[in-house]
């Protein structure tokens, strides 16, 4: 554990002194100034519409800040060896997956935080009332990054990041859609795309952004759950990963 | 000495282009071990393999068949990374981190309880006293070296695994470099080092391999490699100059020898001597590689 314990913090410094922290608060910073600006424009029922807003950017957020942190690491460390006398001597492949998993799952999750407390301060200036659900909705968010880490991680073992990111996308689109819109692409075959749907990730379950805008109550246990979904997935990508990343020469 | 921690067993290792239509065998059927204690130089033309087999023993190459055990475990174990120490050819360090900050997470990251002030020791040991803290970025090659070096070492490792490890030195550095060697080795460590510099290998191993396009093509003791095969030197002193110290020599086979002696004995001549003809490191590096004629 102390190794992995000891690569995630070395990620972590890594990605800050990169100024990579730096780009992301901007971003996040960028995308609060915008929605700021909503009240400004006189739309109808304001306090819902940051709510869906913020969310939704939250939702996106995820997405690019696990390309983002990611898609990189694994070949930038290839490209310049620096993974050679790691992976020689101190550390096992596992450990270097997951310590730079950890690292950069830190830097995600603080970002979603941080952006989830300034969608907060944006709806309490304006004057209305934040969500109980909020904060659950946005550690749903943090899970969703989590697990969309893990996909950028197993397909940077085996494909270059401008391929990576492409994927991904594609990949968090596929999940969104439900079972009949999946059949939909292929309706010649709709046991083959039922089973595909059963299989392939359900983000939709992390998106709860609707029903908090629409002020409804969602059950504990659907939280529960949800984080199980998530993180159980999200070990079964890192597992795949890692098994991709055995085979693989370090040349 | 005892039995060898290290075994390479018939190890091959062959690349694929990536659509799979070409091959390419860089390493090819090679057998070789290391005994306890003792200095294997690894010695090879470019592209002759050296690097790869070094990966296949560390883990980093998966091999395509053969095997290789270290301590009779499978390269890339816990067991195995623990007691062994590399210094890659052209080693690459995050440049956002000093040496001190690596130091203090290898470290770490290897269970090890080094103080800030064994590290510094260890650094000044390598030459860096000043640099500790002075990020990577402004590191030369060479010492980047350096910096790797302190890093193998930090464990006081069994075995100290060296690709090319002098490589981006200068002359007083290689000294210096082959020094902690030769110190290490005295401690106990096995070393397995990889190199170009001939006179370095000649210096300082016990015994040699020679790998030319894949395939080991010699290996052997140092005196036996660099012995001429059945060739003798005879150093006498003439009958006109037996109060001289100025002795002539001849070179001759083993099959004639008792003859050359016999005739200089009935030339009155004084033998002096008589020793197993060696030859450099480098002439037995260029017959083995097939350069020798060149």
């Amino acid at each position: 554990m102390r190794p992995v314990v000891t690569f995630a913090h070395m990620t972590l410094r890594s990605l800050v002194r990169r100024r990579t922290i730096w780009g992301i608060s901007i971003v996040i910073l960028i995308a609060l100034v915008g929605i700021g600006q909503i009240p400004g424009y006189g739309v109808s029922n304001q306090g819902r519409f940051i709510l869906d807003f913020g969310l939704f950017g939250l939702e996106l957020g995820a997405l690019l800040l696990a390309i983002g942190l990611a898609s990189s690491i694994y070949p930038r460390d290839r490209e310049r060896r620096t993974i050679m006398p790691l992976i020689a001597v101190p550390l096992s492949r596992g450990q270097y997956l997951m310590g730079r998993f950890t690292g950069a799952a830190l830097v995600q999750s603080a970002s979603i935080l941080t952006g989830c407390v300034g969608l907060m301060a944006i709806l309490v200036l304006n004057g209305h009332q934040v969500p109980a659900d909020l904060f659950p909705a946005a550690a749903l968010l943090i899970v969703e990054g989590w697990f969309l880490l893990a996909v950028v991680f197993f397909f940077s073992f085996w494909t270059s990041p401008p391929l990576n990111a492409p994927l991904t996308v594609l990949l968090f689109i596929v999940s969104q859609l439900s079972v009949s819109g999946f059949v939909a692409l292929l309706p010649s075959a709709p046991a083959l795309m039922r089973t595909l749907r059963l299989l392939l990730p359900h983000m939709d379950v992390f998106h709860i952004k609707d029903p908090i805008a629409h002020g409804l109550d969602i059950p504990g246990i659907y939280f529960v759950l949800a984080v199980v979904y998530g993180l159980s997935y999200m070990a079964f990508m890192l597992a795949v990963a890692l098994a991709v990343f055995r085979k693989r020469d370090l040349k | 000495m005892k039995a060898g921690p290290l075994q390479v067993n018939r190890l091959e290792k062959v690349f694929h282009s990536k659509l799979g239509f070409s091959r390419f065998t860089a390493v090819d059927s090679v057998s070789f071990q290391i005994s306890s204690g003792e200095i294997l130089g690894f010695l090879g033309p470019n592209g002759a393999g050296k690097t790869t087999t070094i990966k296949c023993v560390l883990g980093l190459l998966n091999p395509t068949s053969g095997s290789v055990s270290i301590w009779g475990e499978p390269p890339g174990s816990g067991i195995v990374r623990k007691r062994i120490g590399y210094v890659p050819e052209n080693p690459d360090y995050e440049e956002i981190f000093t040496p001190m900050e690596l130091m203090s997470m290898f470290a770490s990251m290897r269970g090890l309880g080094n103080s800030p002030g064994e590290s510094m020791e260890l650094l000044s040991r390598v030459g860096l006293s000043g640099w500790e803290t002075v990020r990577m970025k402004n590191f030369s090659k060479g010492m980047r070296q350096r910096v790797s070096l302190a890093l193998a070492l930090q464990s006081a490792p069994d075995m100290l695994i060296m690709d090319e490890p002098t490589g981006g030195l200068d002359p007083t550095a290689r000294k210096e470099f082959r020094d902690i060697i030769l110190e290490e080795n005295h401690r106990g460590a096995t070393v397995f080092l990889s190199s170009h510099l001939l006179s370095e290998v000649e210096t300082i191993c016990h015994r040699a391999v020679i790998l030319s396009r894949g395939r080991k093509v010699a290996e052997g003791d140092m005196d036996e490699l660099l012995r001429t095969e059945d060739r003798f030197l005879v150093s006498y002193l003439p009958a006109e100059a037996v109060n001289s110290d100025e002795a002539d020599e001849i070179e001759v086979s083993g099959e004639a020898l008792q003859s050359a002696i016999d005739r200089l004995r009935g030339e009155d001549a004084r033998i002096m001597r008589v020793i197993p003809s060696y030859r450099s490191l480098e002439e037995v590096f260029l017959t083995a590689t097939g350069n020798g004629e060149q």
